[in-house]
């Protein structure tokens, strides 16, 4: 990690709350630049999106992670096997099922897939859709506070 | 003259086979009431889990650190209705007063645990009681909400937002906090006024930990880190999982997580090799992992103390939390010794900037030894609870107030 704010440490002036702003500055820097835009990201915060209603700016990035997660690749499914006694074995047998299976299972998968982006697309556009009307009403709000707000305040 | 006598009401007695950071604290607090010389009585169940409540341990008297330890059995619970009810309360969905009511009387409640309190209530200078949301506590309170110093324990969740929390908190003589954070939030939800409260919190002794001795037991030659308690959804233990898996998978960094307490582990399959359940440990092994340990981390964001997070700090070990528990970030600031992640890559940064800068780790470790052992020092805390029992003055009559029933109905 090189792209992280300088530090003095032991420095009078040394305290964390400055220390973190400067690392969640860095954070909000690279997430903007889509460094954080990854399937793996989305998945790992599956549990953390209740806590994070309140950000505006969060479910917009929250979706672009989900669009790298939205389309299985069939083809690059791994099969791994941990047990040592003949596992290069029961590597080459489950890979044959596996082969053997994709007749079946191709046309699932395929369809999963076009539901996935179908699902992602109608999110991003209703999360477009809100934050353009929200924009409005807000813009709305303050222009008839100002018309509203009394001469010389 | 005979000594001042102190009642402590707590679900459940902690120690072996019970362990909760409420439990610990009611107890330490006790025994530490009956070494400064007060008479204690601490009135419990003969429960130890808190998911069925059955009766494990025999009923009766022990002396147990200078207390009187009284075990009563738990009433028979309509756990169907408790669950019903429970479950709509989690939901946010409206609930009648009475299935408030009800619910407390089938969570957890003694009937004879109540008889032996009203017998002796009188005798009792206060009756200190938590967590807020037990039916004993509520009902051992509400009973002699006069001579009740509340340890609510309070998070915030919808069980809070319940009326018969608003009434708990309006009526009892008064509130020990456990940070200020905890008070912040009491005033916010039921309007307790600062007079009516005080923030006392929990002594920690300082001990001596190797940070070398846990990896050389457990055969860890990675960096690792650490969470310690309870292992469930409301803890944060599954966010902790996927951020260490994801943050493996991102980084290609070799580390390693640790986990000591009791509750089953949701973790990726991926990262099953790369994490040891050390299970129970006794409290040295506990210190030593901490003190060996890249962070302490605490995912949970329903704390009012953070006791474990409060133990790492004193072994040296800067603290990594999750920002929308005001209390532990609290804790972090106060004692300069941590840092609190939104999401993901707040976590990978944060953990990443520990990894690489080791100095800035041993000088938050440094920060966060000399904090608790200046704040969270017994002596300090045993002035404070004094200050406290003498400014809440727990003396007011005891009103009419209804009883836990056993196998009630709303």
């Amino acid at each position: 990690m090189t792209d992280t704010p300088a530090l003095s440490i032991g420095a009078p002036g040394f305290d964390v709350d400055r220390l973190v702003a400067d690392l969640q500055a860095t954070v909000d820097r690279k997430m903007a630049d889509g460094l954080y835009a990854d399937a793996r990201v989305a998945r790992a915060e599956r549990t953390n999106l209740v806590h994070l209603r309140a950000s505006d700016d969060f479910i917009a990035f929250y979706l672009t992670c989900l669009r790298e997660a939205v389309f299985v690749d069939i083809s690059d499914y791994e099969i791994h096997e941990r047990r040592r006694f003949l596992g290069p074995l029961l590597v080459a047998f489950k890979k044959t099922v596996w082969k053997l299976l994709k007749f079946y299972t191709y046309r699932l998968w395929s369809q999963q897939n076009q539901v996935n982006g179908l699902v992602v697309t109608a999110l991003e556009g209703m999360e477009d859709q809100t934050a353009s009307k929200l924009a409005a009403l807000e813009q709305r709000i303050a222009e008839l506070e100002a018309q509203t707000r009394p001469h010389g305040s | 003259m005979a000594p001042e006598r102190l009642a402590f009401v707590c679900p459940r007695f902690a120690g072996d086979g019970a362990v909760g950071g409420a439990e610990t604290l009611l107890k330490n607090l006790a025994a530490r009431a009956a070494r400064l010389g007060f008479a204690v009585d601490f009135l419990t169940t003969c429960a130890q889990s808190h998911y069925t409540w059955d009766n494990t341990l025999p009923p009766g008297r022990k002396t147990i650190d200078g207390m009187d330890v009284h075990f009563f059995p738990v009433d028979e619970r309509n756990t169907a209705d408790f669950l019903r009810i429970q479950q709509a309360i989690d939901r946010g969905h409206p609930v009648p007063p009475g299935d408030e009511l009800h619910w407390l009387r089938n969570g957890v409640c003694s009937t004879a645990l109540m008889a032996h309190l009203d017998r002796h209530a009188a005798g009792y200078r206060a009756i200190l009681t938590g967590p807020y949301l037990f039916g004993l506590a509520w009902f051992a309170a509400t009973a002699h909400p006069g001579k009740t110093l509340l340890i609510p324990c309070l998070h915030d969740e919808p069980f809070a937002r319940l009326a018969c929390m608003k009434r708990l908190f309006d009526e009892v003589a008064g509130c020990l906090f456990n940070s200020l954070a905890e008070r912040e939030l009491a005033a916010e939800l039921f309007g307790i006024p600062d007079e009516r409260s005080r923030i006392v919190g929990m002594g920690l002794d300082p001990f001596d930990a190797d940070p070398a001795a846990f990896a050389a037991r457990r055969g860890l030659s990675a960096p690792y880190v650490l969470y310690s308690g309870r292992r469930e959804p409301l803890k944060g233990t599954p966010l902790l999982c996927d951020y260490l898996n994801t943050f493996r998978e991102r980084t290609r960094r070799d580390i390693h997580l640790v986990f000591t307490g009791s509750g089953a582990i949701d973790a990726p399959p991926s990262l099953r090799p790369h994490l040891l359940d050390a299970g129970f440990v006794s409290e040295q092994e506990k210190h030593d992992a901490m003190a060996g340990a890249l962070a302490f981390i605490h995912p949970s964001v329903n704390e009012s103390f953070g006791i474990v997070l409060l133990e790492a700090f004193l072994a040296g070990t800067p603290g990594l939390v999750h920002a929308q528990s005001r209390v532990l970030v609290q804790q972090c600031r106060a004692a300069n010794a941590g840092f609190w992640f939104r999401h993901y890559p707040d976590f990978e940064t944060q953990l990443l900037f520990l990894l690489d800068h080791p100095d800035a780790r041993a000088e938050l470790g440094k920060r966060g030894r000399d904090f608790v052992a200046r704040e969270y020092a017994w002596p300090a805390i045993e002035q404070k609870f004094i200050q406290a029992l003498d400014a809440l003055r727990p003396v007011r009559s005891s009103p009419e107030h209804p009883q836990p029933q056993p196998k009630g109905t709303p």
